[in-house]
């Protein structure tokens, strides 16, 4: 390849990582891959990108009026900048074909067996746990549950308040046919650290869920023992299909 | 073929391109900050002011080197090219091996993240006084070899002359216009590493259970090696791994923990990817195994002798 078929290709190349970042960013997307808190880092790289094109495209004007101006013969050893091997930007196709050709799809169950899911959740400080101790119980989602359960000594003073959360449908062989959980991915930074967290439901109708659906769940709270860990568990009133909310995992 | 093996395959390719472009997604902005404060290096910065800001004595070079990361505030992707370029520029070994190391944890972002997770504790002090620690042994080992031609892939020095030319005397906006250019080549150029080894890291996540892992690991010993896997498996950004590192609180010791938080910035899948792009093979090892054996020890300690 040429130097200038080089930096043709290098220029498309950005233009189109830039172009890719923004439809992601555009149809709200990102918060599939990364926690929201880092979309304006991605926006800051969307925005860098395309100036990088830009000034590859400026250079490759530039080395072509230069060219008409001088004797290209005579004059072509001393501006040809070294732009890499072509084969390097090969590679950079692999995220655009990665992300253009396999449908986006965040995290969901079947990502369980190799990221795991637990019924509990870490600890972080105690501060953000007091705030979970403030807050209505039906504004609590599965993350503050879970977290509540962990930084209280007494969790049966929970049993009975109300709760409403959102969340996938997740069938779990250990659990009875009037069971399932409902569940989310917690993402720190990337999708790569995405683990998930569940809550067990107790509902009659469990077995006309499908598995990865989405549901909203309302019922009170009742403290038992699963995995020999003592679990919130919602006795579900209602469960309704709710469509996929905009942003699929939760971030601590 | 039976259909469920299909759609089994399908959602590991699902969970794969997931991973994958989240990884990517995370890590470009991170990699475009490094390889643009390497093109300013290169038109801003001459040899002659590099060496008045940097001692030559290999124990205050390797001590400067850990601590250039707060003017430099960089990632493991950013790191390695802007080190390439400071080689380039006369920083000695020490100081240069130190930072890349050293860089990706010393620094105010990841000092005000670590904060965020952990508090102002023993862990974020931990974790600074012995990353600052192995990235200063590890510069003054490296400084036994004589300059950084030999350690370096040769790659640059064809490079080298043809950016040198076109500086004196040029206006501000032509320089910058370089430092664009520059950014470019190094972005295609440590991006394909940065792709090749997310793809990696994604690929071992879609088909290796976590829990596989973290079932080996309870013991004093098994839990810090388990650990250090983790933190190459994944290759998160240093600028955030606390949070991640936060998950394991209850499943593992300080000490683990702490290993992790150290080895993990130093070395994982992309950084080593990158590393072989720019060192020789030699020197990769020596720069992966001295943190290796160090961040192991560290976990050791803490496991067995302090709590």
């Amino acid at each position: 390849m040429s130097s200038r078929m080089i930096r043709s290709f290098q220029g498309l190349l950005l233009l189109g990582l830039s172009i890719f970042f923004a439809s992601k960013a555009a149809s709200g997307q990102l918060t599939w891959y990364i926690n929201a808190r880092f979309v304006p880092l991605t926006i800051f790289g969307m925005v860098f990108l395309a100036v990088l094109a830009q000034a590859v495209f400026t250079e490759i004007r530039r080395a072509r009026q230069h060219e008409q101006e001088h004797d290209p013969e005579h004059d072509h050893h001393h501006e040809h900048d070294h732009a890499p091997a072509s084969g390097s930007l090969w590679v950079m196709l692999i995220p655009l074909a990665i992300g253009i050709l396999i449908p986006a799809r965040p995290l969901d169950s079947s990502a369980f067996s190799t990221k795991g899911f637990s019924t509990s959740a870490p600890l972080v400080s105690s501060d953000s746990s007091a705030r979970i101790f403030e807050t209505e119980s039906e504004e609590r989602n599965i993350l503050d549950w879970l977290k509540l359960f962990n930084f209280e000594e007494n969790v049966t003073q929970f049993n009975g308040q109300s709760a409403s959360v959102i969340g996938f449908v997740y069938f779990d062989e250990a659990l009875e046919t009037d069971q399932f959980y409902v569940s989310r991915f917690v993402v720190s930074c990337c999708a790569a650290d995405g683990f998930a967290i569940a809550m067990p439901v107790l509902w009659g109708e469990a077995l006309t869920l499908e598995q990865d659906s989405w549901v909203l769940v309302k019922g009170s709270i009742e403290t038992v023992i699963l995995n020999e860990s003592r679990v919130p568990m919602i006795v579900a009133e209602s469960v309704q299909s709710v469509p996929a909310p905009d942003q699929p995992y939760l971030f601590p | 073929m039976p259909a469920g093996f299909f759609s089994w395959l399908w959602d590991r390719l699902n969970v794969f391109a997931t991973v994958f472009l989240g990884i990517f997604v995370e890590a470009v902005p991170f990699l475009l900050l490094g390889t643009f404060a390497s093109g300013l290096v290169e038109v801003f910065l001459d040899r002659d002011q590099m060496s008045r800001w940097v001692s030559n004595r290999p124990a205050a070079a390797a001590v400067s080197g850990a601590f250039m990361g707060m003017i430099f505030p960089v990632c493991e992707c950013g790191v390695v090219p802007l080190t390439r370029r400071l080689f380039k520029k006369g920083l000695p070994l020490s100081a240069g091996i130190s930072f890349l190391l050293a860089a990706p944890v010393l620094n105010p972002i990841v000092i005000f993240s670590t904060a965020s997770a952990f508090g102002w504790g023993e862990m974020l002090f931990w974790r600074f006084a012995i990353s600052l620690g192995i990235a200063v042994v590890t510069g003054l080992i490296f400084s036994v070899e004589n300059d950084a031609g030999s350690i370096l892939r040769p790659v640059l020095s064809a490079h080298e002359h043809d950016h040198d030319h076109a500086a004196p005397g040029a206006s501000f906006l032509e320089k910058t216009r370089k430092a664009l250019l520059i950014t470019v080549d190094e972005f295609f150029d440590m991006g394909r590493y940065l792709i090749l080894g997310s793809m990696l890291s994604a690929g071992l996540q879609t088909f290796i259970p976590q829990s596989a892992l973290l079932a080996i690991g309870s013991g004093p010993i098994l839990s810090v090696l388990v650990m250090l896997l983790l933190a190459i498996l994944l290759s998160i950004c240093s600028t955030v791994d606390s949070f991640v590192a936060l998950g394991f609180v209850n499943t593992f010791s300080f000490g683990s923990i702490l290993s992790f938080l150290v080895f993990g910035p130093m070395v994982d899948i992309k950084s080593v990817m990158m590393y072989v792009q720019v060192f020789k093979r030699r020197a990769v090892f020596y720069i992966v195994a001295i943190p290796f054996m160090m961040s192991l020890l560290t976990g050791l300690i803490f496991n067995y002798l302090i709590r």
